[in-house]
């Protein structure tokens, strides 16, 4: 087991890998460090070339895919700031995020067609990653340095709840966080571990997975669309030891046949992004032997704020305990700490707390105080050993007649109906309530069976009071309902 | 648990059973006599065995009307500055008064262990979720005590509400007004089990609520999700954050156990928090059903 220094700047990370050690291996191909570094360094010649200063912003429109390795380092490497993009995102949706950050430049992999097709209204010249010209070591410009105060990158939030924001990370914040996930954790990535990267890059999560086997030397697997079978197949074929997925993944592979003769190399199980349901963690448990360790963190806080990873108890539907550094407070409306055991706003400071949202100030003064306090909109409560279970974003909270009904624990009622296969809740508008829940229900159920089940379980006032029956729910990315989508 | 047993158990706590039941008995058929005092879903009170009774809180007479309308002994939480009144000394804990000083440190906890003495000797205990007085007449947010209280313990919640009481004694007023319509409603029993996994923290806030649900069903009032001795919620126009409102200078521990609260957390500017947010536009879904 390889253990480097906690500070480690990404870029110069890659220098110190082993050259012929395999690095990535993506549809068969493998490419070795070395190859990642002439890669890295292409891509600073060619940024260089055509003016690229640092501080500007360069967007990169590519999934979990090889050239979005070495087109984020060559573009860190000029020291320019890397907005990671989603390919799969309409390109006038693209064009429309990327307009206000003034990027000097759009890389584009081979996956990001639609960014390709709308490159004459795009806010800046596109560039195929693949097509960036091979140049001598000799011709590689020097990697520029940047102060850890710096912004490394622009993340766009995935917003659920309101229009994507971009929230600007610092070198500081990549490191410190990339840290936690490696070396400060007993159970962190390490340069012996084989890693599946299937995430989205342009969601914190997946690209935390992706620098972490930068930073670590580790081998990552790439795979830029996921398919349950044809991951599982990757994990087995080349041993994958640490495996992250968003809940919907892992209730893929968990319910997938062939499965557990496919993950008997996993030895650490993440899950992020969204809340895992209780039934997800029981399945992999029975059937890998496996428990998930889930994490909880925002954009704004560069992804970690607690983890279960590396800690001897977990507790299924516990993201953990926060990380050393951070501190965690449950707070009322009006800022007073909550009773022990009670529920309140997570708030939270430490080193990975953003530097604001991207030219918006006001919108950081809404979530950031002055002090350094993030306040995150999500409900929370700590048990008496100190793990953190996660309530709901306290937007999505629905009032009926004052009472607050927590989305989630409607939607587990309605998805332990034997008939339905996934739900979502939101409030509906009532005159005389303030709201009711109103429930989008995929599954064959008919409404007269939904109704008597709830009634069965739960208080009146958080029985649905309308439903619908639908085909399917409106996801993000990363398999989060987008509940204004519903509203 | 047999007589013998809970005469036993009983003696640990203040206030004999010979005391309160000559003190009982004649204020219960004052207060029938002197009020139009109606009692319902006295069936719910257990017959033997611990429970926790938890009314709304409108008026000081709640503590003599609600304990006059049960059929068994109940105890409850009184302030320690009665133990220092010759007028009340002997009184209130024979009316199955628990003095606590509430200078003390940790009030709260002490409070706590003295009511599971009360339960674990299998007995009725009253406590007001709310805290303390509603002087807004709504129904406020609950405290968990009772949700924590009662997984300890093992005992049901009893929610009860009651109406009246604030026309027999309004705030600050020192006497009780005689000839009023008084009614007390007790509520089924209620289970942390029924609400959640016990040992999952989010439960005690899902319960509590659902305690303050059946509460608010049984006196008639308007809930309000905030504590009722909260402060007004603050604002649009916070100006920047002033180290006076912060508070928040004692580091929270982090990684290990709870972490210590440091004192009040800065808003952030332009913050707005509604006590309720009834949306005034009627928005039809997006998606037709």
């Amino acid at each position: 087991m390889v253990r480097r220094g906690v500070d480690v700047y990404l870029v110069e990370a890659v220098e110190r890998h082993p050259s012929t050690d395999t690095a990535f291996v993506e549809e068969g191909q493998s490419f070795d460090w070395a190859h990642v570094r002439q890669r890295a360094g292409d891509v600073r010649s060619h940024l260089t070339e055509v003016g690229v200063a640092p501080g500007d912003r360069v967007a990169i429109a590519a999934s979990s895919e090889y050239e979005f390795v070495y087109a984020l380092l060559g573009a860190l490497g000029v020291g320019a700031i890397v907005v990671p993009t989603n390919p799969m995102s309409p390109g006038p949706e693209l064009i429309r995020m990327l307009g206000p950050l003034e990027p000097s430049m759009i890389l584009s992999s081979p996956m990001a067609r639609s960014m390709l097709d709308y490159g004459h209204d795009a806010p800046a010249p596109v560039f195929d990653i693949a097509s960036i010209r091979e140049r001598s070591t000799a011709e590689h410009p020097a990697v520029v340095r940047r102060d850890e105060d710096e912004t490394a990158l622009l993340m766009m939030t995935s917003g659920t709840s309101g229009p994507a924001k971009a929230a600007m990370l610092s070198h500081a914040n990549l490191t410190w966080s990339l840290a936690n996930m490696c070396d400060k954790n007993p159970a962190g990535m390490q340069a012996d571990d084989v890693v599946l990267c299937a995430l989205p890059t342009a969601h914190v999560f997946g690209l935390m997975v992706i620098t972490a086997v930068i930073r670590q030397g580790a081998l990552g697997i790439l795979r830029s669309r996921f398919e349950a079978a044809a991951t599982l197949d990757l994990i087995n074929n080349h041993g994958v030891t640490l495996l992250g997925g968003a809940p919907l993944m892992w209730h893929r592979w968990s319910a997938d046949p062939g499965a557990p003769a496919k993950m008997t190399s996993v030895t650490r199980a993440l899950s992020g992004a969204a809340a895992l349901p209780l039934e997800v963690h029981e399945a992999v448990l029975d059937r890998f032997s496996l428990q998930i360790c889930e994490g909880y963190g925002l954009t704004e806080t560069s992804a970690i704020v607690a983890t279960s990873l590396g800690q001897p108890d977990v507790k299924p539907t516990s993201v953990g305990r926060p990380v050393p550094g951070v501190e965690v407070v449950l707070v009322e409306p009006d800022g007073t700490p909550v009773e022990p055991g009670d529920t309140g706003e997570i708030v939270v400071r430490g080193p990975g707390i953003f530097q604001g949202y991207w030219n918006d100030p006001d919108a950081t003064d809404e979530v950031r105080t002055a002090d350094g306090w993030l306040w995150t909109g999500d409900g929370g409560a700590f048990d008496a050993d100190g793990n953190l279970f996660i309530v709901d974003r306290l937007k999505d909270v629905i009032i009926v007649s004052g009472f607050n009904v927590y989305p989630a624990e409607v939607e587990e009622v309605l998805r332990e109906h034997p008939r339905v296969a996934s739900a979502a809740v939101v409030g509906s508008a009532h005159d005389e309530r303030g709201e009711t829940v109103a429930a989008w229900v995929v599954g064959d159920a008919d409404e007269a069976s939904l109704r008597s089940w709830a009634e069965g379980q739960l208080a009146s006032y958080k029985r649905p009071t309308d439903y619908y029956l639908v085909d399917e729910l409106p996801l993000t990315i990363t398999g989060k309902v987008m509940r204004r989508e519903l509203r | 648990m047999n007589p013998s047993a809970a005469a036993t158990a009983n003696e640990a706590l203040p206030g004999s059973d010979m005391a309160n039941k000559l003190l009982v008995g004649p204020i219960r058929l004052a207060a029938k006599t002197l009020w139009d005092l109606t009692i319902e879903g006295l069936e719910n009170i257990p017959a033997d065995g611990p429970a926790i009774l938890t009314p709304n809180h409108l008026s000081f007479c709640d503590s003599v009307f609600v304990p006059v309308s049960l059929p068994r002994r109940m105890w409850a939480i009184g302030k320690g500055e009665y133990m220092d009144d010759w007028k009340t000394k002997f009184i209130f804990p024979a009316l199955g008064m628990i003095p606590v000083d509430r200078s003390g440190g940790d009030a709260a906890q002490v409070a706590l262990n003295a009511a599971a003495r009360v339960l674990d000797a299998g007995n009725l205990f009253m406590m007001y979720p709310e805290g303390t007085r509603s002087r807004s007449g709504h129904l406020h947010k609950g405290r968990t005590g009772p949700a924590r209280l009662s997984l300890r313990c093992g005992a049901p919640i009893v929610p009860v509400g009651h109406q009246g009481t604030v026309a027999v004694q309004p705030p600050d007023y020192p006497l009780m007004k005689p000839f009023k319509k008084v009614t007390v409603r007790f509520g089924a029993p209620m289970r942390v089990e029924d609400h959640g996994d016990p040992d999952d923290p989010r439960t005690m806030r899902i319960f509590t609520d659902a305690v303050m649900f059946q509460v608010a069903q049984l006196s008639g009032q308007q809930y309000v999700h905030t504590y009722a001795n909260a402060p007004e919620p603050e604002t649009t126009d916070v100006g920047p954050t002033s180290p006076a409102s912060t508070g928040a200078t004692s580091p929270a521990s982090s990684g290990a156990g709870i972490p210590t609260p440091p004192g009040r957390i800065a808003l952030p500017p332009r913050r707005p928090v509604p006590i309720v947010d009834i949306r005034s536009a009627s928005t039809a879904p997006a998606i037709a059903p």
